[in-house]
């Protein structure tokens, strides 16, 4: 009966996917400034090569693949909550409150002349962070709360569409924060070492479960939010949770690498076809395809180039949007 | 009516926005029937579906539940209007949707053999068997209305509340909702539904006729008193009659009848 | 008869009033004095930019333009400068313009000017031109483009023999800054010059590679990857620079990097802070690059000979 079996592609799309992983985990290991050459022969051959590896190249691609799993996450996320198969993580001004807040920190400045390393290291990373979740913390009380999925909707443009503004003005006043912040609109994957790791790993490690635990209530309120209410969904915990998650590994990716497009707004539709809509399942595998996404890109963006890098952000476009054209041309046909 | 009413309403106002939408309805609803709300657009009838539901708080009066004794789980299940759907999830999952008040929130919850079996009889009553492992997005309007009834009959909740039901479906699945709704309220079950098409409405058991706000008539589908409501709160647009044992209603867009 | 001779004469007198009248300009060209068609270049996006008299009201939307004309001796004739033009401190008082993308255009066209240098990346050019203004796009990326536009702005300015003389001075400057005696035996420093923290690095194709080639240094990124490449940060750490040089925001955060603290010149603390006024020195391809040759000589120069 259709109802019991589970299509048994799903189990093959899952299998394609870490056998996917396991492959762009060798080719991240593999692939340096250089070009490519397998690791094992590499940590043979140079002896500075455990250094190579440990130290450059397995946290990059890890921490490339964090990000891309913290993006997928949020879109997931945003696209049950808001119903819209376009939202995307940035849409509750996010990326702006971050950017804006880097760009006051560059223009009202540091004291750079200090040799202060981590305190500087943190400024900007922390900065971006704390900007990130204030751009949330301002849309949700222009919204009044997360009652009203419109209002906040319409809050997190206007928000983004000012605090952007600000940020454009900050960066004509100082050559400082211009430099700075084209880097970090482009987004940036390259100096991700293990301690960008563990807190973007930390910080999934507590989003992820949460959005899983909620799957069902996001599954409800794809039937809108009055079926949602008549079901049973405590509708207003239910949003705080999720805007939480949303703002919580949004503002990680972000402080981490900047503002990399696309992989939020693609790795759930990329996931759904093959490994299920419902939201149980959606969650999980949108993460995980992010992370796929943005670790190939980036192996990709230093490879096909090197010892020269091309930006991350072109290859996700790249990679994931004409596997999109792909999908939609099929669909139609 | 013997039977205790399940649904009491003792003077309920309900408001939405300045506009005073429902004034002073007394309402006693029971079990085991299938009850029609009608009247012309911005009677209220919506409104007082969505009060009923929980959804829309009254603004002065109350309503009160009391369901026989020694029923568990969830109350009411509501089928709106226009409900959206996930277009990617297919058939049998939405209509299992209707099962989440029974389970827990955890997402591995679900699946019992209780559940498959309300799913499936689900699908049986509203003829979508075959549809059960499509996605809501290959489906036809007409066709989703069903899977969200389905959706709506899996719950398996004493009281079931329609906003529009048949909204676009055509007469062979006009007739289908209707033996649905018959057999249901048949199984002991309380109806309530929202229709603007008159005929199907008049298959019902009673109709609740509201007119500007307020209770206009409430009684057996047959009461001549409930159709002369009718007739009234429609302008003297329609005529109810008794057509091959059946009750008809027939428009009546004589041209003297609304002399400007 | 008479009204065909009448006819032909006509003609052949039309052909010679027309004859007379282009050839006549033509003579009066060639015998013009040499200035007028001297005033006239071909700047850096091809386009022919001829003055007729030499310019008494210049705008400069570059500052290493603006330091360019200040130090030919025409700072007097600066009416407008943009954003970021600080040096030297006479241009502080002109009105800003703008910078590179947002110029006032209103503003630029009312002060009236003869002249107007701009880099070759905005979009601002065929606007101006349309709207009647004498335009000259201009910009260097390495020292051979550097005496280009020296010598190009002094046929603009009138004085083409002072562009040669200026750009000998910047030499003879470069030369004495590098003449200074390095201990014997040490071996070339290896330089990473970063731009951005991209990374962006700066190549021995550029303008600051050819000044660190001049003072007897090595750059980690070859000419091949072109004047600005965007790296591999992995590339660096292969390279193992002696000597790192970067803007100061970035410097105190170089030891996060992975993998970087075993880069030699980070053990050996041979990295070198560039203010904010040192690198506005070492961006501009300019007549200051003087000081910026005298800026890295300072980096270059080995612990233990420091001051």
């Amino acid at each position: 009966m259709t109802l019991r079996a589970a299509p048994a592609g799903r189990a093959g799309a899952w299998a394609a996917l870490g056998l996917l992983s396991v492959l762009t985990a060798v080719l991240g290991l593999g692939v340096g400034s250089l070009g490519w050459e397998p690791p094992w022969v590499t940590l043979a051959a140079d002896p500075a090569g455990m250094s190579l590896i440990g130290d450059l190249r397995a946290p990059r691609t890890l921490g490339a693949a964090l990000v891309g799993a913290l993006l997928g996450l949020s879109g997931a996320v945003a696209q049950g909550l808001f119903r819209n198969p376009l939202a995307e993580p940035y849409l509750l001004g996010s990326s702006a409150g971050a950017g804006l807040c880097m760009a006051l920190l560059l223009t009202v400045g540091l004291p750079w002349s200090l040799d202060v390393g981590w305190w500087a290291r943190l400024g900007l990373t922390g900065a971006a962070f704390v900007g990130s979740v204030a751009g949330v913390a301002l849309t949700l009380s222009l919204a009044r709360g997360a009652a009203h999925t419109l209002r906040l909707l319409l809050a997190g443009v206007v928000v983004g569409v000012v605090l952007g503004a600000g940020t454009q003005l900050m960066m004509v006043w100082s050559g400082e924060a211009w430099r700075v912040m084209q880097a970090f609109m482009l987004g940036n994957t390259a100096l991700l070492g293990w301690p960008a790791c563990l807190l973007m790993g930390g910080v999934l490690v507590v989003t992820l479960p949460l959005a899983w635990a909620l799957a069902r209530v996001l599954d409800a309120l794809s039937l809108g939010e009055d079926t949602a209410r008549t079901l049973g969904v405590p509708l207003g915990t239910a949003r705080s949770a999720l805007v939480a998650v949303l703002a919580l590994s949004t503002a990680a990716a972000v402080a981490q690498a900047g503002l990399i497009a696309f992989v939020g707004l693609a790795a759930p539709h990329l996931a759904r076809p093959w490994l299920g809509a419902s939201h149980r399942s959606l969650v999980l595998a949108s993460a995980w395809v992010g992370g796929l996404l943005l670790a190939l890109a980036d192996v990709l963006a230093r490879w096909i180039i090197a010892p020269q890098e091309l930006p991350v952000g072109v290859l996700t476009a790249v990679i994931g949007g004409v596997y999109l054209l792909v999908l939609l041309h099929r669909r139609r046909a | 009516m013997t039977t205790p009413p399940w649904i009491t309403c003792l003077d309920l106002h309900a408001t939405r926005g300045p506009r005073t939408v429902l004034q002073g309805v007394d309402l006693r609803l029971t079990g085991g029937a299938w009850w029609s709300v009608v009247g012309p657009n911005g009677a209220g009838k919506s409104t007082l579906l969505r009060c009923l539901a929980g959804l829309l708080p009254a603004a002065a009066g109350r309503i009160d539940w009391r369901l026989p004794a020694g029923h568990t789980g969830p109350t009411l299940a509501w089928l709106g209007q226009d409900t959206p759907g996930d277009e990617a999830l297919s058939v049998a999952e939405t209509v299992a949707l209707g099962r989440l008040p029974h389970q827990g929130w955890w997402p591995w919850s679900g699946g019992s053999a209780q559940d498959r079996d309300a799913v499936e009889q689900a699908l049986v009553d509203t003829d979508m068997t075959w549809a059960a492992g499509r996605p809501l997005g290959a489906l036809s309007g007409g066709e989703r209305q069903r899977v969200h009834l389905a959706r709506a009959l899996a719950t398996q909740a004493p009281v079931l509340l329609l906003d529009e039901p048949v909204a676009h479906l055509d007469a062979p699945h006009q007739r289908l909702v209707a033996r649905v709704l018959r057999r249901e309220a048949a199984r002991g079950r309380c109806i309530i539904s929202v229709l603007h098409e008159l005929p199907l409405a008049l298959q019902a058991d009673r109709l609740v006729v509201l007119g500007a706000g307020r209770l206009q008539a409430e009684g057996p589908v047959a009461s001549p008193s409930v159709h002369r409501a009718v007739e009234q709160v429609f302008d003297q647009a329609v005529q109810v009659r008794c057509v091959d044992g059946r009750w008809a209603a027939l428009p009546c867009f004589d041209a003297d009848a609304d002399t400007p | 008869m008479t009204s065909r001779i009448r006819g032909v004469s006509g003609w052949v007198a039309a052909v010679v009033l027309a004859a007379v009248c282009v050839l006549a300009p033509a003579q009066a060209a060639v015998m013009a004095p040499a200035r007028s068609s001297a005033l006239q270049i071909i700047d850096d996006r091809g386009a022919q930019v001829r003055l007729k008299h030499v310019p008494k009201r210049i705008i400069s939307l570059l500052p290493s333009l603006t330091e360019t004309v200040c130090d030919l001796g025409a700072c007097d004739r600066l009416v407008g400068v943009d954003r970021w033009s600080s040096w030297p401190a006479s241009v502080q008082g002109l009105p800003r313009l703008g910078g590179l993308d947002d110029p006032q255009i209103e503003r630029i066209v009312s002060l009236r000017p003869d002249l107007v240098l701009v880099a070759p990346s905005t979009r601002v050019a065929p606007r101006l031109r349309s709207l009647g203004l004498s335009v000259a796009e201009l910009d260097a990326q390495d020292l051979d483009q550097v005496r280009s536009v020296m010598s190009r702005l002094a046929i603009l300015l009138g004085q083409p023999e002072r562009g040669a003389a200026r750009w000998q001075a910047l030499q003879q400057g470069i030369d004495a800054v590098a003449r200074q005696p390095r201990p014997a035996g040490m071996p070339a420093e290896r330089v990473y010059f970063e731009v951005s923290s991209t990374p962006y690095a700066a190549g021995e194709a550029s303008f600051i590679g050819e000044l660190l080639r001049r003072l007897g240094a090595g750059n980690v990124v070859p000419a091949a990857l072109g004047p600005f490449p965007k790296l591999n940060p992995e590339f660096i750490v292969r390279a193992d620079p002696t000597v790192i040089i970067l803007p100061a925001g970035e410097a105190a955060a170089l030891a996060q990097r992975p993998g970087w603290s075993r880069i030699q010149a980070l053990r050996q603390r041979r990295v070198c802070a560039l203010s904010p006024a040192q690198v506005d020195v070492l961006a501009r391809p300019g007549p200051r690059l003087v000081e910026g040759v005298r800026v890295l000589a300072d980096c270059l120069r080995p612990l233990g000979s420091r001051p």
